[in-house]
């Protein structure tokens, strides 16, 4: 589906050198900070003087960021599980039930991703004080796994939509029973997206920062030490570590990218 | 029935995970306080709390920076997770007067000798420091308050302290307040009349390492600042006239855990040694209570102690009284004006 | 398999799936009703106390109005929310145009760095705005030194510099819904109307924008949507000087202790919030 030819040859060279530099403007974050945390100064500067690997030396030593980097990947690990499972039950009901209310309920499942998370924050940041959950880690893993239920949801409830329910019937006129037909028939070809999802809704957990500033009290996650610098000191440590965060982001991108291939390949194939 | 398995399945992992969650980290043996961080807080980390953890097995965890504000929230809350903040004088009279803070036991302390002045029914005092005048090198010097808060004729941005205690004495002055009249009171009219008037110029900084950088990075050109922060640092120019002198004390929230205040005050203990005292002021220039500690002090830098002779004379005295009278009125007007921003 | 017995299963199977996709709905709905809706609702109930009066009252709401703070931060959000809508349009629109005309491949990539932008953390984002946009900065040091300037220009910690990092944050929103969405007008229309005689401004003009109107009109609420929420951006570019509803909402928590105070804030924002995305669903609903 391209355009027509004369469309596509002519583009005004302003609107090509608009476009790139738009582009540019959108990557300058990245551009910078990946070069500066191999900066050798020891304030911010750029261009970079030097090049060292201090900076990551320096978060890799550090105590504090450790115990951040743990509390992250633990946090978002249970969120985006107990995301995983209620979230793709919950899509797999959206998508083979009909029954009144199904619209209002899958609405109030996506409300988190809607409501700005400030207000998420407030309100549960009240709730947890007076359940004296505020400051738990247990209350942070509920608040992370609210906020990514939408995004599971979301993605399940395609990858379930693309999943004939004809195969389904089949298996079912064959004899088999409920249980066998989603042990053996659904939850394998549901597989990859289920991994795209988790992975997702990991990097989103990973990543938050608001509703984690005000559930977290004396748990230290990853962005909110960043936050908590940016603010304060200007460490060129955070360097490093936005750059590690990056890297991270950008593996995650492309594993979610190559699950969905696949994915794509077996409905072509179905 | 099939369907109940797979609910059965998935509510029981569903639990598991989040009982998981809960005591793994049932915090064991760690301390939380709040304090003002940057190089005070390293230097502290260093001298007092690695031996801490080696010797006692307990691990301090701060978070900066604290201050009445937090104090009051959390115990809003009803969750007390830091069990001290440090604080200056005024803080400390302010929040005793809004009922935040526990009685201090000194005996639990056991402290070493220490100056009288630094023992206080609700505050452990820690060490002795100053809010002063800084500026950039290279722009007019400031000689009094009156000049520092004048943008017309000393143009540029003001670094300011986010905290009612650490600028209201001096906008007051600004006015034309004399130090000996701040002693017994602040009018909070005139203070907040030469804030409002250079409202456009100031930013407002929450961590003590913030107007060092700031001033460095050529954001702002001037900056009320903790002495230790700025003197003797490159690029930075200072005066310790009309400077606050005063003790940073700390504090203990009010429902505070048996547990914490056991090992707070063994952190305590800890910050009355003279030798640990001299390990910090090595770092900061920042001397503890203690009378043994001039002695161990190092002779070429005394200059930048607060407590240095030149340096105290031109410096004024908090009075906690007037504080201690006036906080639900001066917590009041300071959220009126920073809503106002 | 005959058509007639196909049917008859169908019939009994969508009859069986009925009350099954109830029982799958339960554990999330009962998660999310516990975590999300009664908090949402108990912060209404908030929003109608008052620290004096207690429950219910319309004091906290009364206070609202009186008080003008409020109502100035809640302007000047709306203000740079628009100005920043408005402004990721300009620089999106033909930013997808020039995207959705290139060849195939540089359109890959293009497209993929985008998407990669989109996909980096907000915090790095911003973070690196205050290299580039401080006194002694990378943009000012260039200025300086092209001579266009005599003295730095301040882009930190006033609303310019808030304003640049929300827009560096959003292009991503608006850009890819409508890159989607050109890519999927019709070529031959726009053939038709080349044959028809038009001029390619023509075209553009009478054609093509306005079938990618309501796509447009679709991001840019929810560009500006997403403005109203802001938090990170304001708070570190803007320095304390550039509160928007968020950050007061922090304040008031966090600092000045006054939760019912921030719950009707929550609750302003909330119905904004809400009656904004009732729209967007509109213009959505029209784009496709």
């Amino acid at each position: 589906m391209s355009a027509p030819a004369t469309l596509s040859r002519h583009q005004p060279p302003w609107l090509a050198a608009l476009g790139c530099l738009t582009l540019l403007f959108m990557c300058l974050p990245v551009l910078i900070v990946v070069p500066m945390s191999f900066s050798s100064a020891q304030s911010l500067e750029f261009p970079p003087p030097g090049l060292s690997l201090r900076w990551y030396a320096a978060f890799f030593g550090n105590e504090i960021w450790a115990q951040a980097g743990v509390n992250s990947l633990l946090l978002a690990t249970l969120a985006s599980s107990i995301a995983l499972v209620l979230g793709t039950l919950a899509a797999y009901g959206l998508v083979r039930g009909t029954f009144p209310g199904k619209a209002l309920i899958e609405a109030n499942f996506m409300a988190p991703m809607i409501v700005p998370s400030i207000i998420t924050a407030v309100a549960l940041f009240i709730v947890f004080a007076r359940l004296r959950i505020l400051g738990t880690f247990f209350g942070l893993v509920l608040g992370h796994t609210i906020l990514v239920i939408p995004y599971v949801v979301l993605i399940m409830q395609v990858a379930i939509r693309a999943f004939d329910i004809r195969i389904e019937h089949v298996a079912a006129t064959l004899g088999a029973s409920r249980m066998v037909i989603l042990r053996k028939i659904v939850v394998p070809n549901l597989l990859p997206s289920a991994a795209a999802a988790w992975i997702f809704a990991f990097v989103i957990s990973f990543d938050e920062v608001v509703v984690t500033l005000f559930l977290a009290g004396t748990n230290m996650t990853i962005p909110k030490r960043m936050f908590n610098e940016l603010i304060m000191q200007i460490n060129p440590t955070i360097t490093a570590v936005a750059t590690l965060l990056i890297g991270f982001n950008v593996l995650a991108l492309a594993l979610i990218l190559l699950l969905a291939r696949g994915r794509h390949l077996q409905r072509s194939l179905a | 029935m099939p369907k109940a398995k797979v609910f059965g399945l998935s509510a029981v992992t569903a639990a598991a995970m989040m009982a998981l969650a809960m005591p793994a980290f049932a915090q064991v043996k760690e301390l939380h306080v709040m304090d003002a961080g940057g190089q005070w807080g390293d230097a502290v980390a260093k001298c007092i709390d690695e031996p801490l953890l080696k010797e006692k097995g307990i691990k301090v965890v701060t978070e900066t920076p604290g201050g009445y504000a937090k104090m009051a929230a959390q115990a809003k809350s009803g969750v007390i997770n830091n069990v001290a903040t440090d604080g200056s004088t005024s803080e400390l009279a302010r929040m005793a007067a809004e009922g935040l803070l526990e009685e201090i036991d000194w005996g639990a302390i056991n402290p070493m000798p220490m100056f009288d002045e630094a023992k206080n029914k609700y505050g452990f005092g820690s060490s002795y420091y100053s809010t002063i005048m800084a500026w950039r090198k290279g722009v007019p010097a400031p000689s009094n308050w009156v000049e520092f808060f004048d943008t017309e004729k000393f143009p540029g941005k003001r670094a300011l302290p986010d905290y009612p205690d650490y600028v209201l004495p001096f906008a007051a002055m600004a006015d034309g307040m004399t130090p000996d009249e701040i002693t017994k009171g602040i009018d909070l009219d005139r203070a907040f009349k030469t804030l409002k008037r250079v409202k456009k110029d100031t930013i407002w900084w929450q961590a003590g390492a913030q107007p060092p950088q700031l001033l460095k990075d050529n954001e702002a050109q001037y900056a009320i600042s903790w002495s230790g922060r700025v003197v003797g640092q490159d690029g930075v120019e200072t005066s310790f006239n009309q400077g606050m002198l005063d003790m940073s004390w700390f504090m203990i929230a009010k429902g505070a855990s048996e547990d914490q205040k056991k090992m707070l005050y063994q952190w305590f203990h800890e910050q009355t040694i003279p030798e640990k005292q001299a390990c910090v002021a090595q770092y900061i220039s920042y001397p503890g209570p203690s009378p043994e500690l001039e002695k161990l002090l190092p002779k070429d830098k005394l200059n930048q102690f607060p407590t240095y002779s030149e340096n105290k004379k031109v410096q004024w005295l908090i009075n906690g009284d007037w504080w201690f009278k006036n906080a639900a009125e001066i917590e009041k007007r300071w959220n009126e004006f920073k809503l106002e921003q | 398999m005959t058509t007639v017995i196909h049917a008859g299963e169908i019939n009994l199977a969508r009859h069986e799936w009925r009350w099954e996709g109830i029982g799958f709905l339960a554990p999330l709905f009962l998660f999310a009703l516990i975590v999300f809706d009664m908090p949402l609702l108990i912060v209404v109930f908030w929003s109608f106390s008052d620290p004096a009066a207690g429950f219910p009252s319309l004091g906290s709401y009364q206070a609202f109005i009186e008080s003008g703070s409020y109502a100035r931060i809640i302007w000047r959000t709306f203000l740079i929310a628009g100005e920043v809508t408005i402004a990721t349009a300009l620089l999106g629109y033909p930013l997808a145009y020039w995207i959705s005309r290139l060849e195939q491949r540089s359109q890959l990539i293009a497209i993929g760095i985008v998407t990669m932008t989109f996909w980096v953390s907000i915090l790095v984002r911003t973070y690196a705005w205050i290299v580039m946009l401080g006194n002694g900065g990378i943009l000012n040091r260039w200025l300086l030194s092209l001579g266009l300037v005599s003295r730095p220009v301040e882009f930190l910690y006033n609303e310019r510099g808030v304003a640049i990092g929300m827009i560096n944050v959003l292009l991503p929103f608006l850009v890819l819904p409508l890159y989607a969405a050109m890519r999927r007008i019709d070529p031959r229309l726009l053939h038709v109307a080349e044959t028809l005689g038009a001029s390619r401004l023509q075209i553009f003009w009478r054609v093509f924008f306005p079938l990618t109107a309501p796509a447009l009109g679709a991001s840019m609420v929810l560009v500006f949507i997403l403005s109203l929420g802001f938090y990170i951006t304001p708070a570190i570019l803007g320095g304390g000087r550039v509160p928007l509803i968020a950050n007061m909402m922090d304040l008031l928590i966090n600092k000045f202790a006054r939760w019912e105070m921030a719950a009707v804030n929550s609750v302003v924002l909330l119905t904004a919030t809400l009656a904004f995305y009732a729209l967007y669903q509109r213009l959505r609903g029209k784009a496709t």
